[in-house]
């Protein structure tokens, strides 16, 4: 089959989940529409309780929607969730899963069987996926005796058994330590371009991880999608804006006091760059912002306004925006600000989405044209 | 990396997506995921590692239940009770079979998804769910059976039970137990669709259940003392019919399970005491309808469980 034959490795429409839960229901997802070319790397970015893990769980068949419908590689969620399950699998970071009392290769020769790989060719793959994700030493080793992180090479080794079309990673870095989380990474990457049409989605709160591997990103908030498109197409969003790096020597209440001031979009604090501590948190009082404003002349008010409050200005630079400040302008600020700052001409909006998908009033995703 | 671009499973191969995948493997797959299973099943049985514990477990706990009971109806019924005995120990041997293999499906359920946390991929994979908890369910299963099996030696050895086995009716035998497995296996998903519903900790559902089968189906009495719409119930249940055919099938002399002067069975077919043809036919409806039933209850479940994301979700953090 070639790629182009392939259909949407995702494909959904108007998928809303609402939990049962007391004392109000919960609404989890709100109106979820996407597509998912075949060969694509694509990343979810959302704050905590956006829905990320909801989508993540409709698509794997593991919850129904309440609401809409969703395709993987053409095959329905709710009444073909066979086939998709035979294309693809599944792995979420942060979990203490496992048959303690099995060892490595026990418990991978086991999801083998129910992944129907005959007998030998589980072993031989189970040894090659050993080997793939660094468990050699450990292989037969209890999973009880795993630590966080061999869990977790343990869990992406299951996950690649059955070659899947499609897999699924839920913040599959949590816990990690930084070469392991690198390491990860790589390993995924390379897997991916492997095979032209295999395909993943990545849900992730670090910023640098979706920038540095996903084709392209969903920005998701409350169960709504806000933004999609490539890393450089998001941050194309906030360009018309300026972004400045300023750091001094100490700053009364903090980033805050600036963010009122005429002109200053948003103004957070930022990890200072010799990456030393987080802002305001050490004896020497050291204060490191990233400041958004509306155009350059707005930082005339803030310098001003840092004389006033008796702040030495250390470093100021202009900035390129990262995803982190496409984030805070797309979510930190909430949408009914974002829809009256942005007219309606400066906003593409997604044209698979009829505007009544999303109920009266609510608000389009930005389509970023590619 | 290479090695991963693999055919359908093979080391090497095209560097496509093979559409075959799709299809999936028909039963050679499904003998091979409920082999798996039961290695599982079996593995994650903690007790095997313990030798004492697996003793008391599978083999002392239902022998002295089984003398416990034989004691119990002697000393209440004296002489008569003493024709009772065969019956009891076979009510009770099998007994621990039923309540083995109930709970060891059941718990399979709450095994994966509260304390390994796998059921989600368990559930994920293209496996059949219900054959995969079929086989983690088999290895206490399997153990119920040999429990069943030492109780009866031990009844024969130490109580002189008349067994004698020129006279055992083989062919009942044969059928009453696969006829008697089906049922305990279908009961078992019927309370693993249960357990799958439930929130809170239900590790002992199982054993109530079996508890109460335990009253209607003669295991310790014959349904004849019971009120005649209790009877009723008893007479729909396999299990009923099981232990029914067995005792048949081992002791040709002993009481009747579900006959008896006045019993519902009596005015219901107009014989005292079924045949043994009887039996199997009674099994084999019964257990059909069994069957039946809990496959459409467990559908349900897993429906309902999958609209309410019950799949992953554990009572505790
Ligand atoms: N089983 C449940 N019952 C009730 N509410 C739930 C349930 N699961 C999730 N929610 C709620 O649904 C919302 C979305 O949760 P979800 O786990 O999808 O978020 P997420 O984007 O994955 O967050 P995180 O980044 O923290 O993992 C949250 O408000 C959460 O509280
Ligand atoms: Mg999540």
């Amino acid at each position: 089959m070639t790629l182009a034959e392939l259909p949407a490795a995702i494909e959904a429409r108007g998928i809303r989940r609402i939990y049962a839960a007391r004392p109000t229901p919960v609404v989890a997802l709100d109106g979820i529409d996407l597509d998912v070319p075949a060969g694509e790397f694509f990343g979810l970015l959302g704050p905590n309780g956006a829905g990320k893990t909801t989508l993540i769980k409709i698509l794997t068949t593991l919850l129904g929607p309440s609401e809409g419908w969703a395709r993987v590689f053409g095959f329905d969620v709710v009444r073909q969730a066979k086939q998709i399950r035979r294309i693809m699998n599944m792995v979420a970071g942060g979990e203490q899963s496992g048959y303690g009392i099995l060892t490595v290769r026990e418990q991978l020769w086991m999801f083998s069987q129910f992944y129907g790989l005959p007998g030998r060719d589980g072993w031989r793959r189970v040894d090659e996926l050993i080997e793939l994700v660094g468990l050699e030493e450990q292989r037969n080793q209890r999973v009880s005796t795993l630590s966080t992180g061999q869990r977790q090479k343990l869990n992406v080794a299951r996950g690649l058994l059955n070659d899947p079309w499609i897999l699924f990673l839920d913040e599959p870095t949590l816990g990690l330590d930084v070469s392991a989380a690198r390491a990860l990474r790589a390993l995924v990457v390379e897997w991916q371009r492997a095979v032209p049409g295999r395909t993943i989605l990545l849900t992730t709160h670090y910023m640098a991880e979706a920038d540095e591997l996903c084709d392209r990103i969903a920005i998701v908030d409350r169960g709504r999608i806000l933004a999609i498109g490539s890393p450089a197409e998001l941050r194309r969003l906030v360009r018309r804006e300026s972004i400045f790096r300023l750091e001094v020597d100490h700053l009364d209440g903090g980033p805050a006091v600036l963010a009122g001031l005429p002109g200053v979009v948003t103004a957070t604090a930022a990890a200072r760059d010799d990456g030393t501590a987080m802002p305001g948190a050490d004896a020497d009082q050291r204060v490191a912002v990233n400041l958004v404003l509306a155009d350059d002349a707005a930082l005339a008010g803030v310098v001003g306004a840092l004389g006033q409050l008796g702040s030495r200005i250390l470093a100021l630079r202009k900035a390129e925006p990262t995803l982190e400040d496409v984030f805070v302008e797309l979510v930190g600020r909430g949408f009914d600000e974002e829809a009256v700052d942005h007219p309606p001409d400066e906003v593409e909006p997604a044209p698979a989405v009829p505007p009544s998908a999303h109920g009266p009033g609510a608000p389009e995703a930005r389509e970023v044209a590619r | 990396m290479s090695t991963l671009s693999g055919s359908r499973w093979g080391a090497a191969g095209p560097s496509t997506l093979d559409p075959e995948r799709v299809r999936g493997g028909g039963l050679g797959d499904a003998l091979r995921a409920y082999l798996a299973a039961v290695r599982l099943g079996w593995a994650t049985e903690a007790n095997w590692t313990d030798p004492f514990l697996f003793f008391i477990y599978s083999v002392a706990k239902p022998v002295s239940a089984a003398l416990i009971l034989v004691v119990m109806v002697e000393i209440v019924g004296g002489e008569a009770g003493r024709a009772f005995r065969g019956y009891v120990v076979t009510g009770s041997a099998l007994w621990s079979f039923v309540i083995a293999g109930i709970s060891g499906l059941a718990w399979s359920v709450l095994d994966d998804r509260e304390r390994y946390r796998m059921l989600r991929y368990l559930y994920v994979s293209p496996a059949s769910f219900a054959l995969l908890l079929v086989g983690r369910g088999t290895a206490r299963l399997t153990v119920g059976a040999m429990g069943a099996l030492i109780t009866l030696a031990v009844g024969v050895v130490v109580l002189g039970l008349p067994l004698d086995p020129g006279r055992v009716d083989w062919p009942l035998l044969g059928v009453a137990m696969v006829g008697g497995l089906v049922a305990i296996v279908v009961i078992g998903i019927l309370m693993a669709a249960v357990c799958l519903q439930t929130r809170q900790d239900s590790w002992s559902y199982p054993e109530a259940v079996a508890g109460s089968l335990f009253l209607v189906s003669g295991a310790v009495f014959p349904l004849a003392v019971l009120p005649q719409a209790v009877q009723l119930v008893g007479l729909a249940t396999p299990l009923t019919w099981w232990l029914a055919g067995v005792r048949l099938a081992l002791f040709p002399d002993g009481p009747s399970v579900v006959g008896g002067e006045g019993s519902a069975w009596a005015l219901l077919s107009g014989s005292t005491a079924p045949t043994s043809v009887d039996i199997a036919l009674a099994l084999l409806t019964t257990g059909a309808l069994a069957t039946l039933a809990a496959a459409a209850v467990f559908r349900w479940s897993e429906h309902r469980a999958r609209e309410r994301g019950l799949i992953d979700q554990t009572s505790g953090s």
